[in-house]
């Protein structure tokens, strides 16, 4: 057994040095609670802009949360009266629009009869679907059927998507119904 | 504790769209699990490592003759007395100030206690590859979006949920909630029940369930098992409180040491030594 001499001072010097040395083995750092306070809160510093669904006619309100240049989040906007915040699992991948790998960058362009598809550019491709439309639409376009002005184009079809908001299917509708179409179509009647 | 919050799913509301599924997997950034067809709605058998919550879909002939199509919302219950916590060798998984059982990530070694002692079956092991192709495991469950519960919003599930099938709140509220719906629905499911199991202390995920537990493929009676109880509240505490004293014993050998040298060579000057 070891024999202690302390005076005093020392014995409070002791009694420090331990109370220390417990405090920085026991309390001095939570690493958990250091390493939760470092890691940013995912949507912190992102710009929320309000958009709608395109999936489906109901027309949810869906929040984009984008940070350096690209989308980190999306989620149902709740201030929007028509899903107050809710959204089906549909409208829910909405980020993969913008950040999925097979998402479309450039218009591709399939011809008649080929199995291949082909990259063109914006330019290219309105000016060949003007150029067909209006090929197509003086080619078949009646005039008079059973003695009756009809003035329809039988041979193009409009087919729209969810995507299209109010004043868009406004002006789809006109020009088709400029042109003479009659087959006028909408994807979400669902 | 501060208050306690729990996540309340009334099954009977659930119609299967499975927007929580894709919710978690959006906010918690998890890559898709692409599964072969199952033979059924369900898209995955169970909950995975990547998928943390899983919409569970049984077909069920009830006590009339009819089907009964269930849906339930599965993922991790968040046991107020967890046996994943309890077999933990490393302290990985721990309590949340809102009753959360959440995996810290840095701490975990992939040892896989925890998966085989959850009785819900919710808690699932990933593997990964360092730099140098070295394989390593984590675990990985639902953690109720912790990080969203610390900024003030509600879990993803619940958040995105149309049918308002879940809800998120104070416990003692979801608790009168869940019974008075019990009641309203058990005309219709005469089995209906609130699903909180005791065994395990309560959970912070509280079931309105239309069928018996089995009916869903859950424990009727969960329990933390007796192993882990002994390991985490009697062998561990003994066990670190011998390696405590061993190292309070070494850090207080070496202080002392050091005055002993100092003693030997200044005690003269310091004088008055046991003067009380």
């Amino acid at each position: 057994m070891v024999e202690i001499n302390l005076n005093r001072r020392q014995f409070l010097k002791l009694t420090g040095a331990a109370a220390a040395t417990l405090a920085v083995v026991e309390l001095g750092f939570n690493e958990k609670e250091v390493h939760a306070s470092t890691k940013e809160f995912k949507i912190a510093k992102s710009t929320v802009t309000p958009t709608i669904c395109c999936y489906c006619g109901v027309g949810c309100g869906i929040l984009v949360h984008t940070k350096d240049d690209t989308v980190v989040y999306t989620e149902g906007d709740p201030d929007n009266p028509i899903n107050e915040g809710k959204l089906c699992s549909k409208g829910t991948t909405l980020r993969q629009l913008y950040t999925s790998e097979k998402r479309l960058t450039k218009p591709l362009y399939r011809a008649p009869g080929s199995d291949k598809w082909e990259e063109k550019s914006w330019d290219w491709m309105y000016d060949t679907i003007a150029k067909r439309v209006k090929e197509t639409r003086d080619k078949t376009f009646v005039h008079k059927e059973d003695g009756m002005i009809v003035n329809k184009t039988e041979t193009i079809a409009s087919l729209g998507g969810a995507a299209l908001d109010n004043e868009e299917t406004y002006l789809l509708a006109k020009l088709m119904r400029g042109l003479g179409v009659t087959y006028i179509e909408h994807q979400a009647r669902i | 504790m501060a208050t306690e919050y729990v996540k309340y799913v009334d099954v009977t509301k659930c119609d299967g769209c499975r927007a929580c599924m894709v919710a978690c997997k959006n906010w918690n950034d998890l890559p898709a699990e692409p599964q072969d067809f199952l033979g059924t709605m369900q898209s995955h058998a169970n909950v995975t490592a990547d998928t943390w919550n899983v919409l569970t879909f049984v077909e069920h002939e009830n006590s009339k003759g009819n089907l009964d199509y269930l849906f339930r919302h599965s993922s991790c219950f968040h046991c107020t007395d967890a046996a994943c916590e309890k077999v933990c060798p490393e302290n990985a998984i721990s309590y949340t100030d809102k009753g959360m059982v959440v995996v810290d990530q840095d701490t975990c070694v992939g040892c896989g206690y925890c998966v085989q002692n959850c009785p819900f079956d919710v808690i699932q092991l990933k593997n990964y590859k360092d730099e140098n192709g070295k394989e390593y495991r984590k675990a990985h469950k639902c953690t109720m979006c912790t990080d969203r519960l610390d900024e003030g919003l509600q879990p993803a599930c619940v958040t995105t949920c149309h049918t308002g099938a879940m809800e998120f709140g104070e416990k003692d509220d979801i608790i009168r909630k869940a019974e008075k719906r019990v009641n309203e629905i058990k005309e219709r499911y005469p089995n209906a029940m609130v699903y909180n199991p005791q065994g395990v202390g309560g959970t912070h995920t509280i079931y309105v369930l239309a069928e018996k537990p089995s009916v869903y493929g859950l424990p009727e009676n969960p329990k933390v098992p007796t192993s882990a109880v002994l390991w985490k509240d009697y062998a561990q505490p003994i066990g670190k409180a011998m390696v405590g004293g061993v190292a309070m014993a070494l850090a207080g050998a070496f202080v002392a040491n050091k005055f002993f040298d100092k003693k030997n060579g200044g005690h003269e000057e310091d004088g008055g030594g046991n003067r009380e």
